[in-house]
């Protein structure tokens, strides 16, 4: 503390001590939200090919097709500890060849201050609903369901599955028309 | 030129100094995480703090006059006159002296 640039030193490293700080009471303040909400999804149209996927093997693989509704009103999920919200749909189902299936069909990222209360129509999915064999023609328990990944400022980042999921069937017939 | 200006404080001074930076900062931390958790924008928490950064530079990084007031009070230094030179006067600073203790 002899000269001016010492004193200076001491006072920002201290500084920075006390923002670690600060920072640490933050992730306190929200470790124990539990950051659920309700989803409300249906599907509007459902279809299933019966095509090879170039990208893996040449055998027929099944592709299903659908459009899907979605509301959800994840506003409440964010504080100041919450800085995005990483939101996805998933399709559960179970078939000959696996016991668990999980393909993620949409997601999207929802950044603090935007709009989080979701209402959607008439949605595509943003990935392909490839089935790792032909275990989608006549699937009777196809289950969507919402899931977010909370990225926090400060904390542990956790997965979240929303309460309220949509069970649907894919046809018995394989269609051959280009689903529009 | 920036660099003759005087800085120093003495030790009472640096004491009371480093007491008041830290005072300072982490009152205004502590103000600035309620603000921010009030307002829940962790962003106006670190404002705070950065206001209170400032304010402590301004109180204690200058060596103001209330971290001058205890200087040390040194002794003046003595002149001697050597034995074997009388026309020259030497100054000699005599260190203070301790009592020296003899162990037996």
């Amino acid at each position: 503390m002899h000269t001016f640039l010492t004193r200076g030193n001491a006072l920002l490293t201290f500084t920075l001590s006390v923002l670690a700080g600060l920072t640490f009471f933050c992730f306190l303040s929200t470790a124990l939200n539990a950051y659920s909400a309700t989803a409300t999804i249906d599907t509007v149209k459902v279809l299933v090919k019966n095509v090879p996927d170039y990208s893996a093997q040449k055998e027929k693989q099944d592709l299903g097709y659908l459009m899907f509704d979605l509301q959800a009103n994840l506003d409440p999920l964010f504080n100041w500890n919450a800085k995005q919200l990483f939101v996805f749909l998933t399709a559960e189902y179970e078939s000959l060849d696996n016991k668990l299936n999980q393909v993620v069909l949409w997601d999207k990222i929802i950044q603090r201050g935007e709009n989080a209360n979701l209402d959607m129509k008439n949605m595509n999915t943003n990935y392909y609903f490839w089935d790792d064999g032909n275990g989608l023609r006549g699937n009777s328990n196809v289950t969507l369901t919402l899931s977010w990944n909370v990225i926090p400022n400060a904390g542990m980042l956790s997965i979240v599955r929303g309460s309220g999921s949509h069970s649907f069937s894919f046809p018995n017939e394989y269609t051959n028309v280009r689903a529009q | 030129m920036v660099l003759n200006i005087a800085t120093h404080m003495d030790y009472e001074g640096q004491h009371l100094a480093e007491k008041l930076s830290h005072i300072i900062v982490v009152v205004f931390g502590v103000i600035g995480w309620i603000i921010g958790y009030v307002n829940q924008q962790f962003s106006q928490t670190i404002m705070v703090l950065g206001v209170g950064v400032l304010i402590a530079a301004i109180v204690t990084l200058p060596p103001w006059p209330m971290y001058r007031r205890k200087p040390l009070s040194w002794r003046k230094p003595r002149k001697e006159v050597t034995p074997d030179d009388s026309k020259t006067e030497k100054e000699v600073v005599v260190p203070a002296s301790k009592p020296k203790k003899k162990n037996k």
